[in-house]
Formats: C-alpha cells, sequence, structure tokens
C-alpha cells in the first residue's frame, strides 16, 4: 500500500482565515454586550447585505456546524438533540444545531465563545427542508421576535420576473421589521454599497478559482475553508480585501508553478459537501500526486449582483444560491459540473454520496451517468455523511479510492 | 363502477386496481393523462383543460428498481415511486406537475422527468406565507403553468371552464368531509374504506368519483351506528397507505376517525371560494392547512389541536417514513403538544419494509397502555 503523503502546503491566507473567523464571532459577542442586535439567520440568501448595510450582526448556524464538527463538539450537540427526541436519520446540521441551541449554548468554555444568544430570528421558507425545520424550532425556543420571511424553491433556469418581484416584497416587509427593531433607518445607498462588495467578493471568487484551471493547481479542496467570507462576511469590505489577497497568493503560485502536487498527475472533482471532521480527507489523493481542483459547493458563489438595483438583487441571490448546488435544479447542476470538468481538465470525479443532505445527493447517479455516457470522466461514489463521523467509514472509503485511483493512472498510462 | 360499465366495485377494489383502469380508460379515450406527486398541485386548473389529473405515490414497502437512480436514505415511499415508475407502470402518463414540498419528492421529480422523460412537466413553487403579495404570486405563478397547458394541449384557458371544475372538485371534497363526519357520528365504516375513498379521489375521473360518492352516501344513511362506543385515533404522518396497518389498529376495538396525512381529511378543509376562479384557487392553495413541508409550528399545531378537539380524539399514531425530514423534525414538538394536552400517542417509522410484526407488537402495547389509563 502506498505511503500517505502530507501536504506542506497550504495556503498563507489560512492565517488570515483564522483571525477572519476569530473577529467574525467577537464581533457578534462585542454587538451584543453593546446592546447591537444579533439576528439568527438561514444562509445562503441575500439577508446578510441588509442586517450589514443596518448594523446588525448575523449568526448562521448553519455555518456554527462545521466549526463544531471540526472542533468536535457535534457529537455532544448530537447527543443534546437525541435526547430532545429527534432521529439520527435527520440532517447532522439540524442535529447539532438544535442541540447546540436547545442545550449546548450553556456550556462553559466553549470555543470563540460560543453563539450569543439571538435578538430576533428569521423563519422560514426558502432552502431545504432541515433548514426550514431548524429556524422552527430556534423559532419556538426563543422568546424574541420572529419574521417570517418567504421565499419559494424555484429552478433557478426558472426564475421569472414574478419570483424576483415576490422576493423584492418580501425584502421590502423585513426592512420594516428591522427598521422597527433597531429604531433606525435603512438607507439604501448603504445596501447598494454592501451589494456592490459582495458583487466584487463573487467576482474575485471566480477568478480564485479560475486559477485553479493552472497544472499544477495551486491548491485544492482542502482549503475549502476560505468559503468561510461568502457564508459570513458577504455585504463587506472584510470579505473583498481577504479574497483580494487569496488571489494574489494564488496567482503567485500559478506564476511561478507551485502546485499542491509538484508533479501533479491526477486532477479530480468532488462533489457535495465535505466531511467537515476530517477535511485531511482532501490530502489522501496526494499520495498517487493527485489533487482536487473543482468542487459542486464552492460555485454556490458564481454570480454577479447589481449595486444599481440592490433588492432585486438581493432577491435574486435569495432565490438562485440553493437550486444552484441541489437537486432544485437538477439540469443546471449537471451542466455546471460538465462545465467544471472540461474547464479544469478533471480525470475523474469523487461524489459523496451524503447522508446528511438528500438535495445535494439526490441526483448523483444521474451525475454518475452523465460523466461517463457524455464526458467519458470516471467516478467513484461513496457513503458519508458532512457532518456525522458515525456515518463514515474511512476503511470503505480507502478501499473505493485506492482502487479508483488506480484505475485513473492506469487509463493514463502512468502506471 | 361508472367508469367501466360494470357492476360497481368498491372504494377498495378501486383504489387497488386504479393503475390499471386507467391505463385501459387512457387506451380508450383520447384524454391527457398527468401524473401529480403532491397534494398541492392545483388538479382544478389541469382538469380545467380536460386533463385527467392522477396523484401517483410509492408504498413504504419494497423500493426494487429504484437503487440504479436513487440512494437508500431517501425515503421508501419515493424510492418505490421511482421504481414504479422505471417498472412501466407509469408509461400511460402524458406528463407530470409537482409542486415542490419536501426536498426528496423536488429531486424525484427532477429524476423521474430526466429519466422517464414525459411529454410534459411542470414544477409549480408556491409561498409560504398568505399575504396579498403571495396570492399575486400564486397567480402568476399559476399563469406560468396555464401557459405551458396552453401550449400542450393546443387549448385556450377558459375562466369559465376552470369555475365548473372547481365545482365539481368542491362538491367531491365536500362528499368526502360528510364520509367523515358519518363515520366520526358512529357509522360503522372502517378508515380502509376511508383511505380508499381518499385514494380513489385522486386517481379517478372526479365526475365518476363523485357519483360514486352520492351513492355511497345514499347506501350509508342506511346503515346504523356501530352499538359500541370505541377510542378514537388521528393517524398522522406523511403519505401512509399500508391498508393492513390501518385494519389491524381498528380490529383491536379502535375508530381511526381523522387524519392529519398527505392523502385525507387535510386536503377536504375549506373550500374553494365563488369569485373570480383562478384568484379563488390560488387562495385555497394558500389557506389550506398546511403540511409538514409548508408549515410552521404555530400553524401545525392549531390544527392539529382544533382537529383533535372536532373530533374528541382520544390518541394519536404517527407513522412516519424513514429517512422523512418534514415529519421526523416536527415529531418532538407534536409530541410536546399532545403530551400538553394529556393525549397519548406513540410513533411508528417504518423502514421500507411495509407493515412488520414488530409494528404490530407496539400498536398491541400502546392498546394495553391506553387501557389501563
Amino acid at each position: 500500500m502506498m505511503e500517505e503523503k502530507r501536504t506542506t502546503k497550504r495556503l498563507q491566507a489560512n492565517t488570515a482565515l483564522r483571525q477572519v473567523i476569530t473577529d467574525f464571532y467577537e464581533d457578534a459577542h462585542r454587538a451584543k454586550a453593546e446592546g447591537r442586535p444579533v439576528g439568527w439567520i438561514p444562509p445562503m440568501n441575500g439577508l446578510i447585505e441588509l442586517f450589514y448595510s443596518m448594523d446588525i450582526h448575523p449568526i448562521f448556524p448553519e455555518n456554527w456546524a462545521p466549526l463544531c464538527a471540526a472542533i468536535g463538539t457535534n457529537t455532544s450537540n448530537f447527543a443534546h438533540a437525541a435526547r430532545r427526541g429527534y432521529s439520527s436519520d435527520l440532517c447532522g446540521y439540524f442535529r447539532n444545531n438544535i442541540g447546540y441551541a436547545l442545550d449546548g449554548i450553556t456550556g462553559e468554555n466553549q470555543p470563540l465563545g460560543g453563539l450569543p444568544e439571538p435578538d430576533f430570528l428569521i423563519s422560514f421558507g426558502a432552502g431545504c427542508i432541515p433548514t426550514m425545520k431548524t429556524f422552527q424550532v430556534l423559532c419556538d425556543h426563543f422568546d424574541v421576535p420572529v419574521f417570517k420571511a418567504d421565499l419559494p424553491q424555484v429552478a433557478m433556469e426558472d426564475i421569472a420576473p414574478h419570483h424576483i418581484q415576490y422576493g423584492v416584497t418580501q425584502i421590502k416587509r423585513l426592512i420594516e421589521f428591522l427598521e422597527g427593531l433597531t429604531g433606525k433607518r435603512f438607507d439604501i445607498d448603504r445596501l447598494r454599497q454592501a451589494v456592490a462588495y459582495t458583487d466584487e467578493a463573487c467576482r474575485t471568487w471566480d477568478e480564485i478559482m479560475d486559477a485553479r484551471r493552472a497544472i499544477p493547481a495551486p491548491f485544492s479542496a482542502a482549503e475549502i475553508g476560505i468559503m468561510f467570507v461568502m457564508v459570513t462576511r458577504h455585504g463587506t469590505k472584510i470579505a473583498v480585501d481577504f479574497l483580494r489577497d487569496v488571489l494574489v497568493e494564488v496567482r503567485g503560485k500559478v506564476e511561478r508553478g507551485e502546485g499542491v502536487i509538484p508533479d501533479e498527475r491526477l486532477r479530480l472533482f468532488w462533489d457535495n459537501i465535505p466531511l467537515w471532521y476530517n477535511m485531511r480527507l482532501f490530502n489522501y489523493f496526494e499520495k498517487w500526486d493527485a489533487v482536487v481542483v473543482a468542487e459542486t459547493y464552492t460555485s454556490a458563489w458564481t454570480m454577479r449582483m447589481d449595486p444599481d438595483r440592490p433588492l432585486e438583487s438581493i432577491a435574486y441571490k435569495s432565490l438562485v444560491s440553493y437550486p444552484m448546488v441541489s437537486c432544485v435544479s437538477l439540469n443546471k447542476r449537471i451542466e455546471l459540473i460538465k462545465k467544471a470538468v472540461s474547464d479544469y481538465g478533471v480525470d475523474g470525479a469523487i461524489l459523496h454520496s451524503n447522508m446528511s443532505c438528500k438535495p445535494i445527493s439526490m441526483g448523483q447517479l444521474d451525475i454518475q451517468r452523465v460523466l461517463r455516457d457524455e464526458l467519458s470522466v470516471p467516478s467513484v461514489m461513496f457513503d458519508g455523511d458532512h457532518m456525522d463521523a458515525g456515518k463514515f467509514s474511512m476503511a470503505q472509503f480507502q478501499t473505493r479510492i485506492d482502487a479508483f485511483m488506480e484505475m485513473l493512472l492506469e487509463r493514463k498510462g502512468m502506471r | 363502477m361508472r367508469v367501466m360499465g360494470r357492476p360497481p366495485l368498491s372504494f377498495a377494489e378501486l383504489s387497488e386496481r386504479h393503475r390499471d383502469i386507467i391505463s385501459v380508460e387512457r387506451s380508450r379515450s383520447d384524454r391527457l393523462v398527468v401524473g401529480t406527486m403532491c397534494s398541492y398541485v392545483p388538479v382544478e386548473l389541469l382538469h380545467s383543460f380536460g386533463i385527467q389529473p392522477v396523484r401517483i405515490w410509492g408504498q413504504s414497502d419494497d423500493p426494487g428498481k429504484a437503487d440504479a437512480l436513487l440512494q437508500t436514505f431517501v425515503c421508501p415511499p419515493v424510492r418505490h415511486l421511482m421504481a414504479l415508475g422505471l417498472e412501466g407502470r407509469y408509461d400511460f402518463l402524458d406528463g407530470i406537475v409537482h409542486c415542490y414540498t419536501c426536498d426528496a419528492t423536488c429531486g424525484l421529480f427532477n429524476i423521474w422527468v430526466r429519466n422517464l422523460r414525459p411529454r410534459f412537466s411542470h414544477l409549480v413553487s408556491l409561498p409560504y406565507t398568505a399575504i396579498d403579495e403571495a396570492l399575486a404570486y400564486t397567480m402568476a405563478e399559476f399563469g406560468v403553468l396555464i401557459e405551458k397547458l396552453e401550449s400542450f394541449t393546443q387549448t385556450r384557458f377558459s375562466p369559465e371552464s376552470l369555475g365548473s371544475s372547481v365545482a365539481l372538485y368542491n362538491e367531491a371534497r365536500a362528499l368526502m368531509k360528510n364520509v367523515y363526519n358519518l363515520k366520526g357520528r358512529g357509522l360503522p365504516i372502517s378508515y380502509v374504506d376511508m383511505h380508499a375513498m381518499n385514494v380513489c379521489s385522486q386517481v379517478l375521473p372526479v365526475e365518476a368519483f363523485i357519483a360514486y360518492l352520492r351513492d355511497y352516501l345514499e347506501a350509508a344513511k342506511w346503515t346504523g351506528p356501530a352499538s359500541e362506543k370505541r377510542r378514537r385515533f388521528l393517524l398522522s404522518g406523511s403519505v401512509i397507505t399500508d391498508n393492513a396497518l390501518m385494519a389491524f389498529v381498528e380490529g383491536l376495538g379502535v375508530e381511526i376517525v381523522a387524519d392529519d396525512t398527505c392523502l385525507g381529511l387535510r386536503l377536504l378543509q375549506g373550500a374553494i371560494g365563488e369569485g373570480e376562479p383562478l384568484e379563488s384557487l390560488a387562495r385555497y392553495y394558500l389557506t389550506r392547512p398546511p403540511c409538514a413541508s409548508r408549515a410552521d409550528f404555530p400553524s401545525r399545531k392549531s390544527y392539529l389541536v382544533e382537529t383533535l378537539a372536532e373530533h374528541g380524539i382520544d390518541a394519536v399514531v404517527f407513522v412516519h417514513q424513514k429517512f422523512c425530514d418534514p415529519h421526523l423534525s416536527d415529531h418532538p414538538f407534536l409530541k410536546g403538544v399532545l403530551d400538553e394536552a394529556e393525549i397519548p400517542s406513540m410513533q411508528l417509522e417504518l423502514e421500507g419494509e411495509g407493515f412488520t410484526g414488530q409494528a404490530r407488537t407496539r400498536i398491541e402495547s400502546f392498546l394495553e397502555m391506553l387501557e389501563t389509563r
């Protein structure tokens, strides 16, 4: 058996990222301490720009979950959820977040100081069922004002003016709610600025991702943590500055021909959410001089925002982010993967069949067939879970991946 | 039965054979048949275009051939329905329409369309609130479906035709509600029969179904009430299709007088109002008691509490499908509501093996527990 290599070529940006993460949670606690409102909201929507433009600190339980998995507090949160009667078949984000919010939040010595309790909540509609249900549980638990946001699930290729218009209606309702809550007037120019930051962040994000077309690839999926700013700091200069630094670093690597693997032999595509408790898994491919150069999940930020139409832009973002990477838009998702395979020169695809995420996992068997029949790209699927290590077997993963990688090398005449 | 021109069949027989009946009818007539995957699809609109809507769903057992397209952690009914599609059991459908409710069925819809390639397909995306703007949105959303149906059927949309279709569905739902009321008053109507009636309402031509219902209600008038007073149960879950389970529960001296499922009483609450038919239709679908995939906790609680009181419920049986996110997520909350109301409940989770011996034992234990209260 080949020996596992340990990568030493992580991006320098990871040092800055650690500070960005720390700052985000420190800011939240500071806001709470200073009496500025903290709102807990679902991820991947245009509310974040609105919040930052109104000096409201957003908290994303879904973003807290990967941190819990990385730190290892997910298992105690799962236990809290189980004691409350929630099935272990439910999404790991859901079980972690409600376990944490209902019981874990009162624990001592929490990493990053834990989450500040919400002053208000945004529920429900839009996103997947586990996200919707997470917020329903939170709304039932916390005795705080609740805004019922509403956004239908529409395949992104079907988004029509009436969908955008309805989204704008919802945002206007929310603005009224937030004005009432904060006693501050909404300023559309500040929202325009926030939207401009997001647009710039998305543009820079695309450039960073484009840099991975280079051979050797300057970074792998192991660096997916940089996505933190796309989830939590959209609408701010923090995201733009961080990503610009990442872009400079990545381009420098490309210019110098520095790759994750110096003698890169295989380029891989990763479908579905990573295993947040085992990010080193991405390094496992390095013993075959293989690197994951593109993923489905990172495509969720490939969009443009128009600062001149800020309400429409954040409505569109709210409508499109979830369908883009889920089975709501299966055909679009397949198109996206086909394009990535071609753009990034992918030799093989790894599909994480993720027990915690039906919307992203459903359709993977179709994706495999398209890869095989239309693109002649081999793929392998393994069973796992993005939050729950108990639903992933490293031994089974290795058995499948080892055989798959040997086959890819054979196919390229590299054995 | 009128549809077949033969002696009447029972609801149970009709529901059991519905796929074959529709398949034969489809081959005899030029009426288009469109499958619907969820109770939120506006069947009245399809009907107004001369289309026969046919609800399609899977059982909680034997997912069969679905493995080629769906992972094993998708709920059994969705996997089973995919298997039926792959086996050609729905080849008679001319198209398929879905309304986004749960993630698994939405995934199924897209996978079905990619693999079985129906001539017509459409996904309706409803909002989750009933504010004025949601009404305008829903009418626009129905407008998109209308446009596609006009092109598919080569027929112009007619508000009058929609009005007629609405009147038929209103009548069918009112008659069905009567059957629930009769059972509630003690008439010896089995829940298996009532479930079969619910199934028939989703799969038979509404005109024939109404005629059948009228006959059924007429005959029921001459039936005396059951002599003994029995415990009154409510079934709660998504699509509960296990006749054996229903029969077993009622065989233990219980009456299932109400349900909160995707195929029962919830669909019969309220009627489509008078006035401009499209607007009334939109309002109806927005204000109907919501399912787990569309409701927030307060709405689910208020509907459950109302139903418990209206039907004098003594106990609740939750029948959940394994991996069903909406219902499994709601269960601890709803159980809390029942505990507060001091109404006992039990939860069965079906794992794709149908109604098993283990489930029987648990139901028997639950009944024994109730006896000792």
